[in-house]
């Protein structure tokens, strides 16, 4: 169960739309799918690290990819009941008990892993994941089996052996 | 811009309720509970695929200018970066795109993850040039690659 008690999509109607989103960015839009580069683009807003400065983040137009995700997470929340601010992070919740500023640190330092992670790899579960593995690209699927990897051991590890 | 942002929109409503977003969907996929997110990956990539394919061989967007693929050759950061990545998204139950959507469903915890991954990004960026050369990482007007 997901958001609102909800049963989630069957993988393949959500595997077909993701399809149909990616190849219609390219064939209509001209770009590739990838989330992770957007999260450059925010810091070349505010940064002038000669990196921040590289054609690729000069268009912005993963600013708007940003919002429009924002947008659809909004949207699913809303038509499915009510929109509210929660704290409600499931097993996390249920195993480890985290008080408020404990659950902000936690996600802060897993997001700062994703953040160098993703830069580093050179993109995620999209630009890898989907649009690289769907063109067979080597660096796609050096990144993915590694990322699945270690997602599978660090998971692994706190649920099954820190936190059983 | 309008396309993207409808898309953006789809994207994120998809993600939300195919569960791609949900933190517990994400550890029963890395606690091999469920093969609802390999399914979910595997007819992605299996659909994506044909098309892309398609589109390099016509050469042209369906508007008729020339076509811009990417191209993600293996580098240096291919596999530590993923490995990293592979403990943030454990951790955090998101990768990126879902961080935002999440966010969107009103998960206060998604701008801690935002917070972490725009700070990482930063901290790479900024050290790019210092890291490069022991990470044999593409120059800096390439970069690590788009994705």
């Amino acid at each position: 169960m997901i958001l609102h008690n909800l049963e989630p999509w069957h993988f393949a109607v959500a595997g077909a739309g993701i399809a149909a989103i990616t190849l219609t960015l390219q064939a209509v839009g001209n770009r590739a799918l990838g989330v992770s580069t957007g999260l450059e683009e925010i810091c070349s807003l505010g940064s002038k690290a000669p990196y921040f400065g590289r054609a690729e983040l000069r268009e912005h137009w993963r600013l708007v990819l940003f919002a429009g995700l924002i947008c659809g997470g909004v949207l699913s929340s809303v038509t499915s009941g009510s929109w509210q601010w929660t704290w409600d992070a499931g097993l996390l919740d249920t195993r480890l008990h985290l008080d408020h500023a404990s659950k902000i640190a936690w996600f802060v330092v897993g997001g700062l892993f994703t953040g160098v992670g993703t830069r580093l790899a050179g993109g995620c579960t999209s630009g890898h994941g989907i649009y690289g593995m769907a063109r067979m690209q080597p660096g796609s699927i050096a990144s993915v089996l590694a990322f699945m990897a270690s997602g599978i051991l660090t998971a692994n590890l706190l649920w099954r052996v820190i936190a059983p | 811009m309008i396309l993207v942002f409808i898309l953006s929109v789809a994207f994120g409503f998809l993600l939300s309720r195919s569960g791609a977003a949900d933190f517990d969907v994400i550890q029963q996929m890395f606690l091999f509970q469920s093969p609802h997110m390999y399914g979910l990956l595997a007819v992605g990539v299996g659909l994506t695929a044909p098309g892309l394919w398609l589109l390099s061989r016509y050469g042209r967007t369906l508007t008729g200018q020339p076509i811009h693929l990417s191209a993600k050759p293996i580098h240096g950061g291919s596999v530590p970066g993923g490995v990293l990545f592979g403990i943030g998204w454990a951790m955090t139950g998101m990768c990126p795109g879902p961080i935002l959507v999440t966010l969107g469903e009103g998960k206060i915890y998604a701008f801690a993850a935002l917070v972490g991954a725009v700070a990482g990004t930063w901290l790479f960026g900024v050290n790019y040039v210092r890291i490069q050369r022991y990470l044999k990482l593409p120059n800096l007007t390439t970069g690590t690659g788009a994705g």
